[in-house]
Order: structure tokens, then C-alpha cells, then sequence
């Protein structure tokens, strides 16, 4: 697997955690345990898309960084198959 | 994917009900020309497009039109509070509330239910972009007669915000259809469906 591929599934399993743990709290807002579980994984998210966006550009808006081109446009798209 | 943020893109703060108006304005969630439609339809018709451009400015509108549509819910849910029920008989408001009490549900102005016949995704990108323009142009309509119906400022403030945003996405998909016609083969002339060519 390429870096950008690596990477990028680093942060798609970061997200899924997040979206797990958020899940939870939502019903058990005062869990200790599970909010420092969701802290420890936001911050390997963050990590792994700060390098991301730097090495490999936006995926998000906000990850703009004052480039002359707005790269948000270029493909592949997610949906898009691509050849390994 | 997707991530929600929490705020509306431009605030609702509606001082005073009017069940009546909010009969009216809910057309702008679940209605013919509302932004449901308008964001399914864009976000659905991403995949057939063959220009990067293109995709780009489907993903932003409709994903813009998602904001829309709670903003939309949250003009009909103001408008909605503590209300007697005198004012729910007198205003018209009886027949949403006996199936849906103040919940939000999307329904055009007569009541009948958000349908995905109402919208379009036809794999042909031409054909996809001159609806879309058509449907900015159809919400537009419905935003115009919405502010010739209603005199709360409170109200006209937010319909006005997003009358402005239909303006601005037909004018992005007129130049998303430029972009994809100047990307057609040139023996293409009268510009038929590029995005599907049968495998021989």
C-alpha cells in the first residue's frame, strides 16, 4: 500500500473509533473510561491527517493552506475504482 | 462521508408563532422545488459527471443544501411554539398537526409527502445540469411567493438568505454545464450523453 493509501486508512479508523466512542457518550455522557478513550484516538487523528494534508492535500475545505490552485477539485474522487 | 457541524449557516431566531406561515414554508423542506430534493438530487447525480469540476461543485451544493434543509425544519419549528389549541384550529394548521403534532416532517404546503419523483438523476450529465439550473431557478419561485406571503422580519430575514443561495448555485451549475460542454468530442454536436458509451 502507497503512503497516501496508508494514511488515509489510518485516518478512516481513527474516524471510525470517534464515531463509535461518540455514539456511545451521546448515551453516557459522563463516562470517564470513554471519554479518554475518544481523546487518545482524536488525537492520532489529527496527527494523521495533519501529515495527510500536508503531503497529499485537502479533504475538507478547511485543510486549504494557501496554495495557488484550489486542489479540492482534482480526482479521484472517493467513490472512483482505481487500479491498485 | 459526511460530519455535522453544530450551528446553522445562517441563524434563525423567529420571535412570534404563526402556525399559518409555517404551513406554508415547510413546501421549502418536503415540497416539489425544496431543499430535500435539492440535495438528494445533487448528491446522487455526482457519480455519472465526467469532469472534476463538476463533481466538486455537486458535493458543495448539495452538501450546502443539507444546511439548508435545517434551517429550513428550524424557521417551521419556531414558528410552531406554544401554540393554544385555538390557534392550531384557526390557523389551518389541523390537519399537519393531527399526524405529526409540532414535529418536523417533509411535506410540501397541501401535505403530501417529501418523493423522490420529484427529482431527477438521469446519468446523462447535460441533462442533469440544465434540471439543476431549472430547480435553483423553481426554489427561487418558491422563496419569491414565500416573501410576497409574509410580513415578519424575523421570517423574511433567513427566506431572503436563502433566496440569495439559489441565485448563486444556478450561476455555479451554468458554469458547471460550460465545463462539461467544452469537454465534449468535438463530432459530439448536438451534445448527447458523454458519460455512457455502450462497451462493444
Amino acid at each position: 500500500m502507497n503512503e497516501q493509501k496508508s494514511l488515509l486508512s489510518r485516518i478512516a479508523t481513527c474516524d471510525f473509533i470517534l464515531t463509535e466512542t461518540a455514539l456511545f457518550l451521546d448515551t453516557h455522557p459522563d463516562c470517564a473510561e470513554a471519554l479518554a478513550f475518544y481523546k487518545k484516538h482524536l488525537d492520532m487523528r489529527k496527527k494523521a491527517s495533519d501529515e495527510y494534508t500536508e503531503k497529499f492535500g485537502m479533504l475538507r475545505h478547511e485543510d486549504y493552506s494557501g496554495q495557488n490552485k484550489w486542489q479540492w477539485t482534482e480526482g479521484p474522487w472517493p467513490w472512483e475504482f482505481e487500479e491498485v | 462521508m459526511w460530519i455535522y457541524e453544530k450551528k446553522l449557516q445562517h441563524p434563525v431566531k423567529i420571535a412570534k408563532a404563526d402556525p399559518a406561515m409555517a404551513k406554508i414554508i415547510i413546501t421549502q423542506l418536503g415540497g416539489p422545488d425544496g431543499e430535500l430534493g435539492a440535495s438528494m438530487r445533487y448528491l446522487n447525480q455526482r457519480y455519472a459527471m465526467p469532469n472534476d469540476k463538476v463533481k466538486a461543485a455537486l458535493t458543495d451544493i448539495g452538501t450546502e443544501e443539507l444546511g439548508h434543509m435545517e434551517m429550513v425544519a428550524s424557521i417551521v419549528h419556531q414558528l410552531t411554539r406554544n401554540l393554544s389549541m385555538s390557534e392550531i384550529e384557526k390557523s389551518g394548521f389541523a390537519p399537519y398537526f393531527v399526524d405529526h403534532t409540532v414535529g418536523i416532517y417533509p411535506v410540501d404546503a397541501n401535505g403530501v409527502p417529501w418523493s423522490a419523483a420529484t427529482i431527477q438523476s438521469t446519468g446523462d450529465p447535460i441533462a442533469d445540469l440544465h434540471e439543476d439550473m431549472g430547480a435553483e431557478q423553481k426554489a427561487r419561485k418558491t422563496y419569491d411567493n414565500i416573501l410576497n406571503l409574509c410580513d415578519d422580519p424575523d421570517v423574511r430575514d433567513v427566506i431572503k438568505f436563502l433566496r440569495e443561495r439559489e441565485i448563486v448555485h444556478y450561476q455555479r451549475f451554468g458554469e458547471s454545464l460550460e465545463r462539461v460542454l467544452e469537454g465534449l468530442n468535438s463530432k459530439n454536436y448536438y451534445a448527447f450523453n458523454p458519460a455512457f458509451i455502450p462497451k462493444k
